[in-house]
């Protein structure tokens, strides 16, 4: 592609960031002034909570990869009864409201959990919580990232007589590597910045940077000093990204011309793997699942009729309608930043922004900014928009660049036009990419990012809203209705993702 | 497709305009009233209510304050008594006062119109004392004894308002310096500081899943447990734990925004927050007490308990002093410093 034609394909995206991101960011710095102290980044407390930010983030990166990319590998390579569908729900814990999810996490292993162990107050428990968020997003890239090896590859260099290890050194891995490296990108941002599940399990001693500056704009509003630890994480972040798109880029190779491999397995040992792996995804994502819906189930029938109530199906709609807006959104945005990203390492690194900047930095930003927008449904649907189109733009740019530029070369030289081949040859080969891009940017806006820290209506309640409103009081019954709203949460996500990743007819783009 | 966005956004854009006769009303993210009250009040008043909630009161308040050249609401409720003098400082209230009703004695904000007020302290899980045959602490100095090592959850101050609410009290009861002492014995008795009151009752409170079976809520905690009981309970099951200098009195008030627009509908919801109908509300939908005399109370209240003395700080020490106070927390009970 021309790069004027890339260009204003990149305009839109970059225009959106600039209102969305650059400028409220840059006027709230601005009001804060360069009065920060400079004692602050000496302080030995601070330094720890950076350090310690750093470190968690590093190791959920590391446990992600270590049990996620074999998972992946039998995901990818073994075809069962109902793959298709625990693809699809491998997204669920992605919408689960911080706070469910660690009910969920405790009812496990907290002091009164099933399993008996109590882990409440050990880093144990926060690893355990990272993964529980993060495990499916690295599983889910393997298995796109797998999925790009063709067959015949695969079974030429067996015939040759490599062995399955070397097999996949020489010629999975080098494929996969740019998706798991995207991923990894993703969970240290979300760790890093992280504000959620880590400080619920572990109390304020586990803290990350993110919750100091959150303390210092909400509650003293002193805008220098949270503007420069702003500044510091969003440089870590720069640094994780910019980074990720370099090596990227170096990474990429072109894939899939054939069809790819995953069949059922063949004797005992690849059924003992495969049973393995379902009982890893068991234990690190579906556990906490399971338990708020067990708990759910023993609610008193007045609760679930409760449910069959007027505020309830209000925030049903809106739930629907704001998600469903903020996909359409996405696509948009994240098609034009993904295609014109294609081809440029930086605009790739950029796409990564929404997820480097303090979200309460935004939120007040952004209120500063535009305060005769700060109760309007444009700037919440924006702010949706903005944590989800990430997601299809990554999608959307992994695909294209590791599309071998021969296809669509020749059917120019065929005579198709531009968009006819793009239509007609890259897109259909990157529908797939693009479908998990919109599952994920649905499952964030269907999830409680910026939900609490920007101004709301309570018109505009939503499911997670009403979740976190029956948390905020006390009483058994008011407990009983979060659990059964957030299963209410969890089956209209999983309908989303059903509806967008509708199993194609050529299975193996799963 | 992007015509479509850009068709999308505009229509956005043009409903987004403030409608004429249209009341922005600003509250924190507890605000609740029976839907029936406010349609009433939109009759009656002629104007259309926009309620804005933005988070906790503190956040709220800050929001106000960041955006005073160009108001983002006309009338705010919420603002308590240990943020008043941070808003009459920063010049986002209009002095404001009603003629509807006649106050609780003792229960009044300066510059702003008391709506409820209510009590932050320790409530404690009556089943776990119980099964651990533990007597119930007596007095905070109590609870840094190692008999009740791990059992207090506490809110930080720097991030929840109970929080703060209950760090105030501690410093009102037994002075600055003894009272942060206190809180730097606790922190070597194994205090845990949740981010704010949710997470702390729900994830660590030993009533729902948690371990600890102290923590910072309301006075008003244990009538709400028995109206949002399964079962209807004869008893509650937690019990406020009044210790001297554990208790705070929160008096939270509605005024009008400095710069808003509709004066006359403002001052309209301020008196209708004092009217019978919202007062009468109040206790059951946001567990406060009606700050009118006069309201009789849901029967539910006879498991709540209205505390006979509180410590607070005067309203200038914690406009002078909170900020710095919080600081000296985070310091003494994170930082693990003096």
């Amino acid at each position: 592609m021309s790069w004027p034609l890339r260009g204003s394909l990149a305009l839109l995206p970059l225009l959106f960031l600039a209102a969305m991101v650059a400028a409220p960011l840059t006027r709230l710095l601005w009001e804060g002034g360069s009065a920060f102290n400079p004692a602050l980044l000496q302080d030995g407390y601070l330094q720890w909570r950076l350090l310690w930010s750093l470190a968690q983030a590093l190791i959920s990166c590391l446990l992600c990869l270590a049990l996620g990319l074999p998972l992946a590998w039998v995901l990818a390579r073994y075809d069962f009864p109902a793959r298709g569908l625990l693809l699809r729900l491998l997204l669920l814990p992605f919408v689960m409201p911080t706070l469910v999810a660690g009910l969920g996490v405790l009812a496990l292993l907290g002091p009164n959990g099933v399993l008996g162990i109590n882990l409440q107050d050990t880093p144990w428990l926060l690893l355990y919580g990272n993964l529980f968020y993060n495990l499916p997003l690295l599983v889910r890239a393997g298995v796109d990232g797998l999925s790009q090896v063709p067959a015949s590859r695969l079974l030429v260099a067996r015939t040759l007589g490599a062995t399955p290890w070397r097999t996949f050194w020489r010629v999975e891995w080098p494929v996969v590597r740019p998706w798991l490296a995207s991923a990894l990108c993703l969970i240290f941002l979300y760790c890093f910045a992280g504000f959620g599940l880590a400080l619920l399990l572990g109390g304020q001693r586990y803290a990350t940077v993110e919750v100091e500056i959150y303390s210092l704009v909400a509650y003293e509003l002193n805008l220098a000093d949270a503007g420069a630890l702003a500044l510091l994480a969003l440089a870590v972040g720069a640094l994780a990204a910019g980074g990720y798109a370099l090596i990227e880029r170096r990474l990429v190779k072109d894939s899939r011309a054939g069809p790819t491999l995953c069949r059922r397995p063949q004797g005992w040992p690849q059924w003992l793997q495969l049973a393995g792996a379902l009982l890893l995804l068991a234990l690190f994502a579906a556990a906490p699942l399971l338990a708020i819906a067990m708990r759910a189930l023993q609610a008193d029938a007045a609760n679930w009729q409760a449910l069959w109530d007027g505020e309830v199906l209000a925030a049903i709609g809106n739930t629907v309608r704001f998600s469903g807006a903020a996909v359409l959104l996405a696509l948009a945005l994240g098609l034009a930043h993904g295609i014109a990203a294609a081809r440029w390492w930086w605009l790739r690194a950029l796409g990564f922004l929404p997820f480097m900047v303090s979200p309460v930095m935004l939120a007040f930003g952004l209120l500063l900014l535009y305060p005769q927008y700060g109760a309007s449904l444009w700037l919440l649907e924006s702010a949706y928009a903005l944590l989800a189109y990430p997601f299809v733009a990554k999608a959307v740019a992994g695909a294209l660049a590791s599309l071998p530029p021969t296809l669509p070369a020749a059917a120019r030289t065929l005579g198709a036009s531009r968009w006819r081949a793009f239509h007609r040859v890259s897109l259909p080969l990157i529908r797939p990419a693009l479908r998990r891009g919109l599952a994920f940017a649905a499952a964030t806006a269907v999830g409680e990012f910026a939900v609490t820290l920007f101004l709301s209506r309570p018109e505009w309640t939503t499911l997670t809203t009403l979740i976190y409103q029956r948390l905020g009081r006390p009483g058994a019954a008011n407990l009983e209705q979060a659990l059964l709203l957030t299963c209410l949460l969890l089956a209209f996500a999983l309908l989303a993702f059903l509806i967008i990743e509708w199993p194609e007819k050529n299975r193996a783009a799963d | 497709m992007f015509k479509k966005t850009v068709l999308l956004l505009a229509v956005a854009g043009a409903s987004l305009s403030t409608l004429a006769g249209e009341l922005r009303v600003l509250t924190h993210s507890s605000f609740s009233l029976p839907k029936e009250q406010l349609a009433e009040f939109e009759k009656q008043a002629g104007v259309k209510l926009s309620i804005i909630k933005a988070g906790d009161a503190g956040e709220m308040l800050n929001k106000l304050i960041l955006t005073r050249a160009n108001p983002i609401a006309d009338v705010v409720y919420g603002i308590d008594n240990t943020l008043i003098g941070k808003a009459n400082a920063a010049g986002v209230l209009e002095p404001t006062s009603s003629k509807v009703g006649r106050n609780v004695a003792g229960i009044s904000l300066p510059g702003a119109v008391a709506v409820d007020y209510g009590y932050v302290n320790l409530n404690i899980d009556k089943d776990w004392f119980a099964k651990h045959k533990l007597a119930v602490p007596a007095s905070l100095d109590d609870l840094a004894r190692p008999a009740y090592k791990d059992l207090l959850v506490v809110e930080n101050p720097a991030t929840s308002s109970p929080g703060l609410a209950f760090l105030l009290a501690t410093i009102a009861g037994k002075g600055e310096a003894a009272a942060f002492q206190w809180w730097a014995k606790l922190r070597d008795n194994g205090v845990k500081v949740a981010k704010g009151w949710s997470e702390a009752y729900y994830t660590d409170f030993s009533r729902n899943g948690g371990a600890r079976p102290i923590v910072v809520s309301y006075a008003t905690s244990p009538a709400a447990e028995v109206f949002y009981s399964k079962e209807k309970l004869a008893a509650a099951p937690t019990a406020n734990l009044l210790l001297q200098g554990g208790v705070f009195q929160q008096i939270e008030g509605v005024a009008r925004v400095k710069g808003g627009k509709e004066p006359q509908a403002a001052q309209a919801f301020v008196d209708f927050m004092r009217g019978n109908a919202a007062q009468q509300a109040i206790p059951t939908e946001m567990w406060m007490y009606p700050a009118v005399a006069g309201i009789g109370l849901d029967p539910v209240y006879k498991h709540a308990e209205l505390p006979k003395s509180a410590t607070t700080p005067t309203l200038d020490a914690m406009q002078q002093h909170t900020a710095g106070w919080v600081s000296r927390w985070v310091r003494v009970v994170l930082k693990s410093g003096n």
